[in-house]
């Protein structure tokens, strides 16, 4: 994934943990104004809570070895002091206060009021994320497009259980809840890929249901949109064209959606443009032909418990519906 | 040193912990009563006059165990036990009361699964039901000492946290009876 | 009495009983000392049970792409984890320290209702093996510990783990409910002549506290279990979005006790440590008032606080505003607590015994814990954060480097009262530092891995930057965390045989448990001295009047 610069000049605290972890800290590392946002309140509270125990590690460093028992005589038995208490109550009740301030503040800034329709619906299934252009009637599956720059009103829906649409580097994270609909702006401002994750935890497979959101500039936004919204290409080989027929009497269209080849409702992901996505499964496996057939022939095995049957497909099945969904550009 | 007396202030505390348990179902009811669009409600399902009978049983037994008490202090042995008697019928006059109406509501298809009204209805009333068959337990068994042999203090303690208990299932029926039922004639 | 030779049969021994087989005396005893005795044997055994789960997660978590436990297993694996720690492990602990120590510190013979209390354990036990009868019965709950609805439901959990889930925590909960109204009979009613409540020590003050705690919050997760045995059972459709039910609501309910709780176990651990630190500093606890009052603070706020756990539902920002707010204010009175314990130390004469060890760790970690708490409190971090690895780290830091750290130093504290024998310092002292090398090295670096977006809950990870050495860190620590059990346990062990003679009053501390010999006979008292302050034993000691 291309390293995006921060839009904010790392503080010693993210120094300290890249070097030290040699990770992105991607909570730490926004490329949207909701995070950055975000990730001002964490250091504002990070500082007050690193002065509190600076404090408190001090006195304890300080005080066990200053007043160590050196002879039997017992101390001085002071037994309290009313304006130490009183010191030590109002100072946190002031620092707390600071720290609520600046959180509505924080949170008025990273989710404001929605006024309109959402340009993207995304929708939880035990393990995938559906998502849906409604503007252009497009549907993918896992793989987020937004165009760079602009405001992007995302409403989070789920199929199922609970689940929670996340992505560090962009935003904040919110619950898919069934029966009820959420919303979260995005506005990215550097062109990249972005990991995201389910973070509720949802059943067997939770730790696969990652995805990615592919920020990109207008221009390309518009041509991978206008590419998604046509229907499903016409095989030309014969292996394709042979495939294709075995996809419908296979029964995997009484689960997959190919557009203009045959609609069903979405129990599973959208195949229309299947070819296009980088990974498949969720992120579980990079969308190659070599994995694609590992797909197809053994989806329990790469993804215990996930929802798709082992079909048991003969290898010129497998071939065959591969070539086929090889032409799904 | 003693404070209170143990058995009550036991029994309080313990009736304390229940006034939330059923503060959380009937909030559940309240939570749910708007979103019952169609089927069974209490409007045209339940029979608030019938109940209404039953209620004052349960309500008058709170009399009858209060009476039972007194005579106890009074060592009115027979009257103690006749009170404490017909407490014990009153409250089971109730709870066949619920019988006959749960039979009806069954018999209708009006169950648990059927909508959510099914479910808070079911729910809180049986849980008051059951409590009110534990206090009955409770009350056989002083009846059978209040036979077998004369009461002694420490049963009279038993009786007062039984009371008590007694009181706390009215005052909650009251609530629900309220809630539940006098709704309908809004 | 306090020098014969200790059989753990015979710690707390009512000699007095006729002997035929033991276990039969314990099966049937209702001496609170026994019953305290079984609760923290029980504790203790479930506590490795729960460790070892543990140790199965960090194997599988120790590289990225293992396949050393199946995602189902895994997910079984880590909700028996957190229900086993939270509900056998540290709530009955804390539980089965006060019904040991409660009547011995306010100098009674027994609780209240020793018959309710023998009733409490063995309910609490029987809901224990039954939540472990699940794997019996083929499939443990996996729904996490608190079970979101719809998952918990009978449409995603189709097998019974989920009913014994909730059966077991039922049954528990009423145990908890049952000893919580007898310690609060027992602290009103039963304290010695002259034991005002501004002279009550302070474990039993937090005690008191927690069990009013107990009362109001316990009902609110029976009453959401009953709600999800209704929906389970007979179809209902309380917590599932289809016939109009709630997933939220499950979750209100479920919170409404969840965080109640988390004080449930965490105020007798403050309790432990504002005994623990005077003794060994040997002063008073600093400003004896304030520290109770907080403890009233902190339960009343504590059932305002709930929906912090929810600020990533979408509730608006009129609940996160205000759930933002009264969770911040927890840090207050938390804080006055912190700072008096220190205050205590400050111009001491203070001990380093393992006891004292464990209280000052416990000052260290527990705040770092409370600090990431404040870190969530303000919502829009948890926005980022909740469901990372950085709320394990919080849970651990407060659970483990909290209360643990602090039954710790009360087991060291309080082991020579309860068998006659004290613990081998010198194997203590390896445990302290095994245990808090290996906590840090285990949790630390959670913290980074939730930064980086590693969401809890999840049987294994893909392989970016950073993750799999962090992961693995974490793991190793696990099992320098074994380490340290493992000497613990032996320590334990071997100082019931071989440890040194306690005598009444090893630490020459103030508290009436010490007036009496190790372990105290069956009636706990030959006779209770008199109670003039929040210290007898240090103005029997100072009849000229050293001010208390
Ligand atoms: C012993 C148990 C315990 C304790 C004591 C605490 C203490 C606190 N907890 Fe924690 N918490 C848990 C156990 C506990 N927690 C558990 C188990 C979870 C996870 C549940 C799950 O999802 O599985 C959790 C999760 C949790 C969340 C939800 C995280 C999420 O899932 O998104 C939040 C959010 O606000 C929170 C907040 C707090 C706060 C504000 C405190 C405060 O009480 C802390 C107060 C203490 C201090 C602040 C330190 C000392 C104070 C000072 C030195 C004074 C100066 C300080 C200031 C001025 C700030 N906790
Ligand atoms: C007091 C509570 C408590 C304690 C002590 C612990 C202790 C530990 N926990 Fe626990 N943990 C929780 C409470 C606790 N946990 C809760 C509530 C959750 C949330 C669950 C959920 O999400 O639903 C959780 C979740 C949790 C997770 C997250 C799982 C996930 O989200 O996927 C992890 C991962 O690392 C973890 C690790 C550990 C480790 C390494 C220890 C270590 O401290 C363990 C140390 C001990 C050992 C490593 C073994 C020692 C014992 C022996 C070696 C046997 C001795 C032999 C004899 C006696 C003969 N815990
Ligand atoms: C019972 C329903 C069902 C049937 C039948 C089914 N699938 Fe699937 N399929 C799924 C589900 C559910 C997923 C998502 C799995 C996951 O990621 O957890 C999926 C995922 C896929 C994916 C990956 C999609 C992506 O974008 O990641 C492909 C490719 C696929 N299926 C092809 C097929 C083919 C070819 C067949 C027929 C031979 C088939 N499926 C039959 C349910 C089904
Ligand atoms: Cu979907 Cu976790
Ligand atoms: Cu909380």
């Amino acid at each position: 994934m291309p390293e995006e610069t921060s839009r904010r000049q790392p503080t010693p605290v993210r120094y300290f943990y890249r070097t030290f972890a040699a990770v992105h800290l991607n909570v730490l590392n926004p490329a949207s104004p909701q995070a950055s946002d975000l990730l001002w309140l964490w250091d504002v509270c990070w500082w007050v809570c690193i002065a509190i125990l600076t404090v408190v590690t001090a006195a304890l460093l300080y005080i066990p070895f200053r007043f160590r028992r050196r002879d039997n005589r017992e101390p001085p038995q002071i037994a309290g002091n009313k304006r130490l208490e009183i010191a030590w109550t109002v100072v946190p009740i002031l620092l707390v206060t600071f720290l609520f301030v600046s959180s509505v503040l924080t949170a008025r800034a990273v989710d404001r009021p929605v006024r309109r329709e959402p340009d993207i619906v995304v929708i939880g299934h035990q393990w995938w994320w559906e998502v849906r252009y409604p503007a252009s009637g497009v549907v993918t599956a896992n793989e987020i497009h937004l165009p760079l720059d602009s405001d992007t009103l995302i409403a989070v829906e789920s199929a199922d259980v609970i689940h929670d649409f996340w992505v560090p580097r962009l935003g904040r994270k919110i619950d898919a809840i069934p029966g009820r609909s959420n919303n979260v702006w995005i506005r990215a401002t550097a062109a990249g890929e972005f990991d995201g994750a389910c973070a509720e935890y949802c059943g067997a497979q939770h730790a696969w249901m990652r995805f990615r959101v592919v920020a990109q500039p207008p221009a390309e936004y518009r041509t991978w949109l206008d590419g998604q919204s046509a229907v499903a290409a016409e095989p030309q080989t014969a292996e394709a064209k042979l495939g294709q027929t075995r996809f419908g009497q296979l029964t995997c269209v009484n689960c997959h959606d190919v557009r203009g080849f045959h609609s069903q409702k979405q129990f599973a992901p959208d195949l229309t443009h299947v070819a296009s996505r980088k990974m498949l499964a969720a992120e579980r496996l990079q969308n190659t032909p070599a994995n694609l057939r590992d797909w197809l022939r053994q989806p329990n095995v790469l993804k215990p418990g996930c929802l798709m049957p082992n079909l048991k497909l003969s290898d010129d099945d497998l071939n065959s519906v591969a070539a086929y969904l090889e032409t799904l550009q | 040193m003693t404070r209170f007396d143990t058995p009550k202030l036991a029994t309080a505390v313990f009736l304390a912990s229940e006034a939330v348990f059923f503060t959380f179902l009937i909030a559940a009811y309240i939570y749910y009563y708007g979103s019952v669009a169609k089927g069974p409600r209490a409007s045209n399902s339940l029979d608030p006059p019938r109940t209404l009978i039953f209620t004052i049983c349960l309500l008058a037994s709170s009399g009858t165990v209060l009476l039972a008490e007194r005579s106890l202090a009074a060592r009115r042995i027979a009257a103690f036990r006749m009170w404490l008697a017909l407490t014990i019928v009153l409250g089971a006059a109730f709870l066949c009361g619920q019988g006959w109406e749960y039979a009806g509501l069954l018999a209708r298809n009006v169950t648990p699964a059927r909508n959510l009204f099914g479910a808070t209805f079911f729910t809180l009333t049986g849980f008051h039901g059951f409590h009110v068959l534990c206090g009955l337990i409770a009350l056989s068994v002083m009846l059978i000492l209040a036979f077998r042999r004369s009461f002694a203090q420490k049963e009279a303690d038993g009786l007062g946290a039984i009371a008590l208990y007694w009181h706390f299932v009215d005052a909650v029926w009251i609530v629900i009876f309220s809630l539940v039922y006098l709704t309908v004639w809004l | 009495m306090s020098d014969l030779p200790l059989d753990p049969i015979l710690i707390a021994g009512d000699r007095a009983v006729p002997t035929h087989e033991p276990w039969l005396e314990w099966i049937a005893t209702v001496d609170h000392k026994r019953i305290g005795v079984m609760y923290l044997l029980t504790t203790l055994v479930f506590f490795v049970v729960g460790d070892c789960e543990a140790l199965l997660m960090r194997y599988q978590l120790a590289w990225p792409g293992n396949t050393f436990l199946s995602p189902d297993a895994y997910n079984q694996v880590f909700t028996m984890h957190g229900t086993t720690m939270i509900f056998l492990v540290v709530v009955p602990l804390l539980l089965g320290l006060a019904n040991y120590l409660t009547p011995l510190m306010i100098g009674a013979r027994d609780m209240a209702l020793p018959r309710l209390n023998a009733f409490s354990f063995w309910v609490f036990l029987f809901g224990g093996i039954l939540l472990y009868c699940s794997f019996a019965a083929g499939h443990a709950p996996a729904a996490g510990w608190f079970s979101y609805a719809p998952l918990s439901e009978a449409g995603y959990s189709t097998r019974h783990g989920m009913d014994y889930w909730a059966l077991a925590l039922l049954g528990i909960g009423i145990g908890t409910i049952a000893t919580a109204i007898n310690l609060i009979v027992t602290i009103v009613n039963l304290r010695t002549d002259g034991m005002t409540i501004r002279r009550v020590p302070l474990f039993v003050w937090m005690v008191l506290v927690n069990s009013c705690l107990i009362i109001f919050a316990l009902p609110a997760l029976n009453a959401a279990l009953v709600m999800l045995l209704v929906d389970r059972q007979l179809n209902a459709h309380f917590f599932t979005s289809l016939g109009g039910g709630s997933p939220v609501l499950w979750q209100h309910y479920f919170w409404s006790f969840g965080h109640p709780e988390v004080y449930i176990m965490v105020l007798p651990a403050f309790g432990i440590i504002s005994e623990v630190i005077p003794v060994f500093s040997r002063k008073p606890i600093f400003g004896y008032g304030f520290v109770a009052a907080s403890t009233v603070a902190i339960a009343l706020l504590s059932v305002g606080v709930w929906a912090h756990h929810m600020f990533a539902v979408g509730l608006g920002h009129a609940w996160d505003y205000a759930f933002s707010a009264s969770s911040l204010l927890i840090a207050v009175p938390t804080g006055v607590k912190v700072f008096n314990w220190i205050a205590t130390m400050w111009g001491g004469a203070i001990r380093f015994t393992t006891s004292m060890l464990f209280a000052i760790a416990f000052l260290f970690t527990f705040t770092i814990g409370g600090l990431s708490g404040v870190q969530f409190a303000t919502a829009p971090i948890d926005w980022q954060l909740t469901d990372t690895y950085y709320v394990v780290a919080h849970m651990h830091y407060v659970l483990f480097g909290g209360t643990l750290f602090a039954v710790m130093a009360g087991l060291y504290y309080w082991f020579p009262k309860i068998t006659g024998r004290l613990l081998s310092e010198k194997r203590g002292k390896v445990h302290f530092w095994l245990m808090f090398i290996g906590f840090h090295l285990t949790f630390f670096v959670q913290h980074i891995l939730g930064l980086d977006g590693m969401p809890r809950r999840v049987y294994t990870y893909p392989n970016l930057p950073g993750w799999a050495r962090m992961n693995l860190i974490s793991s190793i620590g696990a099992a320098v965390l074994a380490l340290a059990v493992l000497v613990m346990v032996v320590n334990i062990a071997l100082s019931l045989r071989s440890g040194a003679l306690a005598g009444d009053n090893p630490w020459d501390a103030w508290t009436l448990e010490w007036a009496t010999s190790s372990p105290p006979p069956e009636q706990n008292f030959e006779s209770v001295p008199p109670v003039r302050s929040a210290r007898p034993l240090w103005d029997l000691a100072h009849p000229e009047g050293g001010r208390a």
